[in-house]
C-alpha cells in the first residue's frame, strides 16, 4: 500500500520528462471515479445478500493506474498498477491489473507474467475465451475493460508460414469474480439460507495446470481459429454437505472450438462453436455439476451510415443429457430448457468528430425471457478527461441468466483523466 | 486569406523525369489524375511517418491525434497494406489499426483494442466515414481510385506561384461528394488542393497541401490541410520523420504486429 503511494509519487515527479526518455521509458495512467446507483431495489434479500436491500449505491470508488512500459528492440515490459478506493465499502486496495514480460524471437513471441487474453469473436457471448472474468465489475457498469481479469500466465505463440499457434500455461487458477454472498449485489442463489459456506481451489497443484490451445490462420480472407482447453469451470458450482454447509468448487472441463470472421455482405461475418466438456458429469447425473454443452454464434455488423455501426447475433446453448438433469435436479435449481437461445443488437452513433459516442445494446434470450438494456453516453470532454453515463437494466425469471440481476439495475457514472 | 502554399523547398530543377514537358500539349484528365494517384499514394516501396492531426473547431478548440502510419505497396497502383498505431490521446494510445486495401473492393480492417487484447474486424463498407474524427476520411488517407470517376481538364493555373492542372472529377457512382476539382502540380503531380462539392452542389471541404518537400526523390506533401468550409472545422495534419524503401516485411502487416507492434512500426 505505502510502496503504491511512493511508485505514483514517483511517476507524478517524473511525469514530464524529456521526450526521448518518454520513449524509451512511457509513463501513463489515470484517475478516475465511478459511481453506480441501484434503481431497482431487491424484492426480498436473504441473509446471504442483506447488503443488497439496505445499500443504495452498488459501486463507488475512486481509481488510480500507473502504467510502466520500458521497451527494447527485442522485448518490453508492462505493468499497470491500480490503486484503489471504495467508498461504498470503507476500503483501500492495491491490484496488479497486468504485469508481464515480452520476450520477441525472431517466430516466437513470449509472454510471461499476469496477462489478459481474450479470445473469439462474440460480442458479450463468450464461448471459447475460457480466461477469468470479473462479472461484477460488469454488472456493477464499470467500464467494459474491467469484465476481462488477469491470468497468470505463460504464453507462448509460434508463427509459421502465416499461421500463428499460441500455447497458454496457467498454473495458477483466476476464477471468475462472479457476485457473492455479503456482497452489495443481488443474484440467484439456490442455497441462500445456508450462510456456512467453503470454497475448494483447483490450485496450486502442477497437475491442475489449465492448458489452453490456438491455431489460427487467414483462409480465403477469413480469420479463421481453432482452440483447446484443458482446465476448469471459471464459475464455481454449488453443493450442500451435512452442517448444512455449501460447498463451492470449480469441476473439470474442456472445450473445444472453432470461430471465423470475414468480410462479406458489405459488413463483418462472424462464427463461432464450441463444445463444452464437463469431465467430471458426461452423464449429466450430478445436478450440482453443470452438464457438458455445445454453444453456436452468428454475428454480422455493418456501418449503416457513416459513424452509425449496427451489429446482431445469434447464440444457442444446447445442454447435452438434459433429461438426466430434470431428474436428478432439487426442486430450488431452476429448469427451463435444453436449448438456450439468445439475441443481441447493437447500435453506435459517434458524433462531434468522435468525441461523443452514443451506444445501445440489448439482449434477450425469447425461450428463458430473461434480457439485459444497456444504452450509454461518453463523452471526451478533451483529450485527457472523458465522461460517461449509462445504465444497466436486468430483467426475466428470478433464476435466469440476466434476470437474477433485475435488483442490480442501476444508473452509472464514470469520469476519467487520463495522462 | 492564407497561401495555399507555404514551405516550399525546391531544388533549382525541380522538373522530374516524371513531367510532362512544358510546350507539349496537356495530357488527357485521366492520365492527370492517374498520375496524380501514384504520386500521392503510391511513392516508394513502403512508407513510415510520424503524424500529427490537429483537430481545429470553429471557435479553435484543438484535440490532437498522434500516430505512427507505415505503408507498404503490394502492387504499384492497386493493393496495399496500412500499420496504424496511435501515441496519443490517452484514450486510444497502443491502439493498433491494419488495412489491407483492395483495388475495386472493400477492405479488410482490423482494429486492435489493447485494454482488451482483442483483434477484431470492423466494417468497411463506407469509406468516407471519417479517420479518427478528422476532417479526413478514410478515403483520403489511402486514396480514391481514378476509375471511380469521370475526369475533365478545364484549364491550367498556378497555385502559390506552380503550374497546375485544373481537372474536375464526377463520381460515377453515389458518392460522398458530387464534384470534385484538383489542381495537379504539373512538374511533381502531386495535388496541391482540391474542393469537394456535396449533393447540392455547394462547396463543402478543401484540401490543400500546406508544404511539399523532396524526401528519397519522392515529392511529399508533409503538411497537409483539410477544411470542412460549411462547419468551419478543419484538419491540419504534419507528416515528421518521414522515410521510404525501409524495406518493411510483409509480415509487419499483420496480426501478429498489432498485436505487438514491433519498434519498426510505433517509431
Amino acid at each position: 500500500m505505502r510502496r503504491c503511494l511512493w511508485l505514483l509519487a514517483l511517476a507524478a515527479s517524473i511525469a514530464s520528462p524529456k521526450p526521448a526518455f518518454a520513449e524509451q521509458f512511457p509513463i501513463h495512467g489515470f484517475v478516475q471515479a465511478a459511481s453506480s446507483y441501484r434503481l431497482i431495489r431487491p424484492a426480498a434479500c436473504p441473509p446471504t445478500q442483506s447488503l443488497a436491500c439496505e445499500e443504495p449505491f452498488i459501486l463507488g470508488e475512486g481509481r488510480a493506474r500507473l502504467e510502466l512500459a520500458p521497451r527494447g528492440e527485442w522485448w518490453a515490459l508492462n505493468t499497470k498498477t491500480e490503486l484503489i478506493y471504495d467508498a461504498a465499502g470503507q476500503d483501500v486496495n492495491v491490484d496488479l491489473r497486468e504485469g508481464y514480460l515480452d520476450l520477441r524471437f525472431p517466430a516466437l513471441d513470449l509472454r510471461i507474467g499476469r496477462q489478459i487474453i481474450t479470445w473469439g469473436v462474440g460480442d458479450l457471448i463468450f464461448i471459447n475465451d475460457v480466461f477469468p472474468k470479473d462479472w461484477g465489475a460488469f454488472i456493477s457498469g464499470l467500464p467494459l475493460e474491467y469484465l476481462k481479469k488477469g491470468s497468470d500466465a505463460v504464453s507462448a505463440t509460434a508463427h509459421w508460414a502465416g499461421t500463428s499457434l499460441q500455447l497458454v500455461l496457467m498454473p495458477h487458477f483466476v476464477a471468475d469474480a462472479v457476485p457473492e454472498a455479503g456482497g452489495r449485489l443481488s443474484f440467484f442463489d439456490p442455497a441462500a439460507a445456508i450462510e456456512t459456506r467453503t470454497t475448494d481451489d483447483p490450485s496450486p497443484s502442477i497437475e491442475h495446470t489449465q492448458v489452453a490451445l490456438r491455431a489460427s490462420r487467414n483462409l480465403f480472407g477469413w480469420d479463421v481459429s481453432l482452440s483447446a482447453y484443458r482446465g476448469f469451470f471459471l464459475s464455481p458450482a454449488g453443493e450442500v454437505e451435512p452442517g448444512p454447509r455449501l460447498r463451492l468448487f470449480y469441476p473439470p472441463l474442456n472445450v473445444y472450438g472453432a470461430s471465423a470472421q470475414g468480410s462479406a455482405l458489405g459488413g463483418v461475418l462472424s462464427f463461432e462453436a464450441g463444445y463444452y466438456d464437463s469431465r467430471s458429469d458426461r452423464s449429466g447425473r450430478n445436478p450440482s455439476v453443470p452438464n457438458s454443452s455445445i454453444g453456436l454464434l452468428a454475428g454480422y455488423q455493418r456501418e449503416i451510415v457513416p459513424d452509425l455501426i449496427v451489429s446482431g447475433q445469434y447464440y444457442v446453448q444446447v445442454t447435452q443429457n438434459y433429461g438426466a438433469y430434470l431428474k436428478t435436479r432439487s426442486p430450488a435449481m431452476p429448469a427451463c430448457c435444453a436449448a438456450r437461445h439468445v439475441l443481441t443488437l447493437r447500435l453506435t452513433r459517434l458524433l462531434f468528430h468522435q468525441t461523443l459516442r452514443l451506444g445501445l445494446f440489448v439482449l434477450g434470450s425469447p425461450n428463458e425471457g430473461d434480457w439485459y438494456v444497456n444504452p450509454e453516453a461518453s463523452y471526451q470532454v478533451t483529450d485527457a478527461i472523458s465522461a460517461s453515463l449509462g445504465f444497466n437494466f436486468f430483467g426475466g425469471p428470478p433464476w435466469s441468466p440476466y434476470g437474477q440481476f433485475k435488483g442490480d439495475s442501476n444508473a452509472h457514472a464514470v469520469l476519467r483523466y487520463a495522462f | 486569406m492564407r497561401a495555399p502554399l507555404v514551405g516550399w523547398i525546391l531544388g533549382a530543377m525541380v522538373i522530374g523525369a516524371g513531367a510532362w514537358p512544358a510546350s507539349a500539349q496537356a495530357p488527357p484528365a485521366e492520365e492527370i489524375m492517374r498520375r496524380a494517384h501514384l504520386a500521392m499514394y503510391y511513392p516508394g516501396e513502403d512508407m513510415r511517418a510520424r503524424i500529427t492531426m490537429r483537430l481545429v473547431s470553429k471557435d479553435g478548440g484543438e484535440r490532437v491525434r498522434e500516430m505512427t502510419m507505415a505503408r507498404r505497396t503490394v502492387r504499384e497502383g492497386g493493393e496495399q497494406r496500412y500499420f496504424v498505431f496511435f501515441h496519443r490521446p490517452p484514450d486510444v494510445r497502443d491502439l493498433a489499426f491494419l488495412v489491407w486495401k483492395y483495388p475495386g473492393r472493400d477492405d479488410d480492417r482490423w482494429l486492435y483494442v489493447p485494454a482488451l487484447k482483442l483483434v477484431r474486424r470492423i466494417a468497411a463498407s463506407d469509406r468516407h466515414t471519417s479517420f479518427v474524427g478528422s476532417d479526413f476520411s478514410y478515403e483520403d488517407v489511402s486514396g480514391r481510385e481514378p476509375e471511380d470517376d469521370t475526369h475533365k481538364l478545364l484549364r491550367e493555373e498556378p497555385v502559390g506561384g506552380r503550374e497546375a492542372y485544373v481537372v474536375e472529377s464526377v463520381p460515377k457512382e453515389s458518392a460522398d461528394f458530387s464534384r470534385k476539382l484538383s489542381w495537379i502540380d504539373r512538374a511533381m503531380w502531386l495535388p496541391l488542393k482540391e474542393e469537394y462539392y456535396d449533393r447540392r452542389g455547394d462547396l463543402a471541404r478543401v484540401y490543400t497541401a500546406e508544404e511539399v518537400k523532396e524526401v528519397q526523390g519522392f515529392w511529399s506533401a508533409v503538411k497537409r490541410s483539410m477544411r470542412n468550409v460549411q462547419s468551419g472545422h478543419r484538419t491540419d495534419a504534419v507528416f515528421d520523420d518521414l522515410r521510404y524503401n525501409l524495406k518493411l516485411s510483409p509480415e509487419l502487416f499483420s496480426e501478429r504486429a498489432l498485436r505487438a507492434p514491433p519498434a519498426e512500426l510505433t517509431r
